[in-house]
């Protein structure tokens, strides 16, 4: 068991989406936790410390897109990846714009989207990791 | 080489069709009444023109006429009272210069009667009578001596007033003639005496004939009472009562016209001749004043022809020009609508697209989690019989999926199935909700209450399913775009009689401005920011509704909302 186990927030409107990606991810070491809607997610966000959000786009009560900038306004570091069945090239251009990691289709293959969040969480580390020397400077 | 002319003629002006007698088109129907208009706006002018000279220049010719006619008459008049003067004045100079008892002598009588017979062409005889009424001498062919003339007007008349020119009669050799008199008085009042001369009418028609007329005209000499003097063409002979045109009275050469029933118009010129009773009449009804406008007449009617020839010919090479001016507008403008048209189909097919593409990914995507998880525990264990229930859990996931990715792909079929009109018998109320699930989910994410109040008892309707519901599709989009957040957009059926049903949808968006509202089916108006709209869902909807024998319209209040009816017959007939 990897102890730097990455915490992964799977944020879709599709509960048997969700669940079943979050099963398969938590089976490659990736602590995955679903969740339904935007709500939801940012309160997760706010009582547990998550490294990865992936995130679906249309979904009823908040669109993606609100809750990615939301997420990016409060919690910088958090690296979000959009995985969405209607994305548009519109829409992706937006998502980078806001500050998403990366943007995925609907379906995506396993492989492929593990090792985009494990790209994702090494670039929170870093960020991480320089803001600290740079504090250490600082003191 | 003629033939290849003419055809060669034939082909271009069939390819030209300058008078648009060739087809039924509309262009050429437009060319036909420019043509017709511009050709009769220019030619009336000329035509009215034409007309009052052609009258004037008749009313002059007229006149003129009428002035020759009168000086006509009034110089054969003159040469009349010239001939009967210069008679009447040798009578006066014999009893000037001979006494009553020399010309009383036959002998000396018949001497005067000769040498006057050979100056003055008619004279028939020469007589002197006394003042009873006695003829005491004669000169001439009859034997006349002694007749007793006291009970005759001219003796009485010539006593009276001392000469007299007598009316026609017939007298012995059955010829019209008349009879002229000068009185003399006798030296100390004793009484008087008379020389009288016969002169024979054929000598004064002579005069009266030189009027310069035409075979249908007439003239002759009438006295006072309407006695003809002279022989006519057409109003009897001498001596015969004159009977057509009424006697004049005035002594003025005077020219009338009139109309007569028996010979159409005619004119009248008469004057009185001095010293007699006689009038001077010409009866025209050769009206030779028409004769001269024929020749104008001619002239005109050629100038008017060829003025409309060329007048069509070239107003037929304008309105060429103009109506192929417009045509190839109308080609431009029509190829532009069909591109957008195309453009807004293929927008509306790519909203579909990405709508469906939502809807069959999000599927497939639970199908490759729910198959990959499987993998995933295989690859990770060998225990099959321990995975058996939640291999079955999963597989059941993945068959709702593809159940869902299917229901999705037939839907999609029914609704673009055709691009023509087709008839399909159908349920209206269903036709609705499957356009709604289509976009249900945007409706959902936007937060929009969507009100479905369907009439249960409609009845099935009989047009295009597909089209009608592209329509809707389309309306229901435009509400989305016109509500904000937590909006509400209703739709409704009703039946409105037998024949017809209802379809409303209404929103509580921002509404359409009155200026605005006159435009929205226009194509290429579009009230949604640059980029978001082609201005062609709204004209291309009108288009199918009124192919489909419906109507739409539309009524909308700024900041209230918007209500679009569309009728739509229960069963499409063909126009």
């Amino acid at each position: 068991m990897n102890t730097n186990e990455i915490k992964l927030l799977v944020v879709d409107d599709e509960v048997a989406f969700a669940n079943t990606l979050s099963q398969r991810l938590n089976m490659r070491n990736i602590k995955a936790v679903p969740v339904y809607d935007g709500e939801q997610a940012l309160s997760k966000l706010k009582e547990s410390i998550i490294d990865v959000v992936l995130l679906d786009l249309k979904m009823p009560g908040m669109h993606g897109l609100d809750v990615l900038k939301k997420i990016k306004s409060m919690y910088p570091d958090v690296q979000v990846i959009i995985l969405t069945a209607h994305g548009t090239d519109k829409d992706e251009e937006e998502a980078r714009l806001l500050g998403g990691f990366d943007f995925l289709k609907k379906p995506a293959d396993i492989d492929n989207l593990e090792q985009k969040i494990r790209k994702a969480y090494k670039e929170k580390s870093n960020i991480e990791r320089i803001k600290t020397e740079a504090e250490d400077n600082n003191k | 080489m003629k033939n290849i002319t003419i055809s060669n003629f034939k082909e271009w002006f069939i390819s030209h069709d300058l008078f648009g007698l060739l087809g039924s088109d509309k262009y050429k129907s437009l060319k036909r009444r420019i043509v017709i208009l511009e050709v009769a706006l220019s030619i009336l002018p000329l035509l009215i023109v034409v007309t009052i000279s052609y009258f004037w220049f008749q009313q002059i010719l007229k006149d003129d006429y009428r002035n020759q006619l009168k000086w006509d008459i009034e110089s054969t008049k003159q040469s009349i009272e010239a001939f009967l003067d210069e008679r009447l004045s040798f009578l006066r100079f014999l009893t000037l210069s001979y006494t009553y008892e020399e010309l009383s002598d036959y002998k000396k009588l018949s001497k005067v009667f000769y040498a006057f017979k050979r100056e003055f062409p008619g004279i028939v005889d020469i007589g002197i009578i006394d003042d009873n009424g006695i003829q005491i001498a004669y000169a001439g062919p009859y034997k006349l001596t002694g007749v007793d003339y006291s009970n005759q007007n001219w003796f009485n008349e010539v006593a009276i007033r001392s000469s007299n020119i007598s009316d026609v009669y017939m007298g012995y050799r059955k010829i019209p003639h008349f009879s002229i008199a000068v009185k003399k008085e006798l030296p100390e009042k004793e009484g008087f005496w008379i020389i009288r001369a016969t002169i024979d009418m054929e000598t004064l028609k002579k005069y009266v004939y030189n009027l310069n007329i035409g075979e249908k005209d007439d003239n002759f000499i009438i006295n006072k009472d309407g006695v003809l003097q002279t022989d006519t063409r057409f109003h009897g002979k001498a001596l015969d009562k004159y009977i057509e045109t009424p006697v004049p009275s005035n002594e003025q050469t005077v020219v009338k016209e009139s109309s007569i029933k028996t010979h159409g118009h005619e004119i009248c010129g008469y004057s009185l001749i001095k010293n007699t009773n006689w009038f001077l009449i010409a009866v025209i009804r050769s009206t030779p004043y028409a004769r001269i406008p024929g020749i104008f007449r001619n002239e005109l009617f050629f100038i008017i022809i060829l003025s409309i020839i060329l007048n069509t010919f070239i107003t037929t090479l304008i309105a060429q020009a103009i109506v192929n001016k417009i045509k190839q507008t109308d080609m431009e403008r029509e190829e532009a609508i069909a591109s957008c048209e195309h453009a807004g189909k293929m927008a509306s097919i790519g909203r579909l697209a990405s709508g469906v593409a939502h809807e069959i990914n999000n599927p497939l995507a639970i199908i490759n989690e729910k198959a990959g998880l499987m993998k995933d525990i295989l690859e990770s264990s060998d225990d099959l019989q321990k995975n058996k229930y939640k291999f079955l859990s999963l597989l059941n996931g993945i068959f709702d999926s593809i159940t869902r990715a299917r229901t999705i792909t037939h839907r999609l079929l029914g609704f673009s199935r055709r691009m023509d009109l087709s008839h399909d018998l159908f349920d209206l109320n269903e036709a609705i909700k499957e356009v709604v699930s289509f976009i249900e989910k945007e409706i959902q994410f936007r937060n929009i209450n969507l009100i479905l109040d369907l009439t249960p008892e409609l009845p099935r309707i009989e047009t295009d399913k597909g089209q009608l519901q592209q329509v809707i599709l389309n309306i229901i989009n435009n509400a989305i775009d016109a509500v904000e957040e937590d909006g509400r957009i209703e739709v409704i059926t009703k039946i409105v009689d037998n024949n017809r049903i209802r379809i409303l949808i209404s929103d509580n968006g921002i509404g359409i401005p009155k200026d605005k509202i006159k435009h929205i089916f226009e194509p290429f108006y579009t009230t949604k920011e640059k980029g978001k709209g082609t201005g062609l869902g709204l004209s291309i909807s009108y288009g199918i509704i009124q192919k489909l024998g419906g109507n739409i319209a539309v009524e909308s209040e700024v900041g209230k909302g918007t209500t679009f009816m569309i009728d739509i017959p229960v069963k499409y007939e063909a126009v």
